[in-house]
């Protein structure tokens, strides 16, 4: 009875604290994507700024 | 500078979240004692209410930022409602599942057309259906109209949930903390309520922290959109 409900509440604390850990690997590589992409902007820009110079 | 601050903030948020997760755990599934009628089931609880309130929280800010967006049209408000969402979304479906794991060892099955439970499903579907929303419509100003007036309806139905085990006859038992006749410390057992308080910080924290990140997300998609404009 103790070992079968134990069964249940593994299985609530898995899902749970394995679906934010994945939404928060997530949102990290879409915060890094933003950031390289913003970087590669920058860095067209500078290029272009030198180039009219 | 103000860059380096809000990564040292973001840093001591992360760190905070992290600890009260570590101890909401330990006291969770190790400290406090099993319930007297539920057994170790009733652990789930620790991650159930604690994930519902932060759904509430998250839609709340959904509202207040959609009425700030049809007020103001400002888009860092529908930044915020948007980002929300997202936030809320996750922590409304965890709920729903946390809720199912608990009711088969509880009520003897997985699901039931409860009106608490019923009213919670119709909340996810609201949500997820303002994201497509936000995903489908091109028009950024009409979407976020559109999705505005979405939210607003969407955050009505939480005092319908809550209200909902007064109103009908549910399967759900009545609330345990935000109840107006009784005080929490009344009702739960010092322990559980400990527990409880540990893992309901947590999760607030965490829920601060995702949601700094994913503003700051959206921001540096403005950003990106301004820059290839000009």
């Amino acid at each position: 009875m103790t070992m079968a409900m134990w069964g249940y509440v593994i299985l609530a604390y898995g899902i749970v604290w394995g679906a934010i850990l994945l939404y928060a690997v997530a949102l990290k590589r879409r915060y890094r994507a933003a950031e390289h992409e913003l970087q590669r902007l920058s860095d067209a820009k500078e290029f272009q700024e030198h180039a009219k110079a | 500078m103000p860059q380096v601050t809000g990564k040292k903030r973001k840093g001591i948020l992360g760190a905070a979240t992290l600890v009260f997760i570590i101890a909401g755990l330990y006291w969770g599934l190790i400290k406090a004692p099993p319930d007297a009628y539920q057994g170790d089931s009733q652990r789930i609880m620790y991650l159930h209410i604690p994930s519902i309130l932060t759904a509430y929280l998250s839609f709340f800010l959904v509202f207040l930022g959609s009425c700030l967006y049809l007020w103001k049209r400002e888009k860092r408000d529908d930044n915020l409602a948007h980002a929300a969402a997202e936030i809320g979304v996750l922590f409304t479906a965890l709920t729903i599942i946390e809720g199912s794991i608990w009711g088969r060892p509880t009520w003897g099955v997985w699901w039931t057309w409860d009106a608490r439970l019923t009213l919670t499903a119709i909340l996810l579907l609201i949500f997820i259906g303002y994201l497509m929303l936000r995903a489908l419509v091109e028009d950024e100003s009409r979407a976020a109209s559109s999705a505005a007036i979405l939210g607003i309806i969407g955050f009505l139905d939480i005092p319908l949930i809550h209200m909902s085990v007064y109103w009908w006859r549910t399967l759900h038992q009545p609330p345990s903390i935000l109840r107006p006749d009784k005080v929490p410390w009344e009702n739960i057992h010092p322990e559980l309520l400990t527990a409880l308080a540990i893992n309901f910080v947590a999760f607030v924290l965490l829920y601060f922290y995702l949601l700094s990140h994913r503003l700051r997300l959206s921001e540096m998609r403005e950003e990106i959109k301004a820059r290839r404009m000009n």
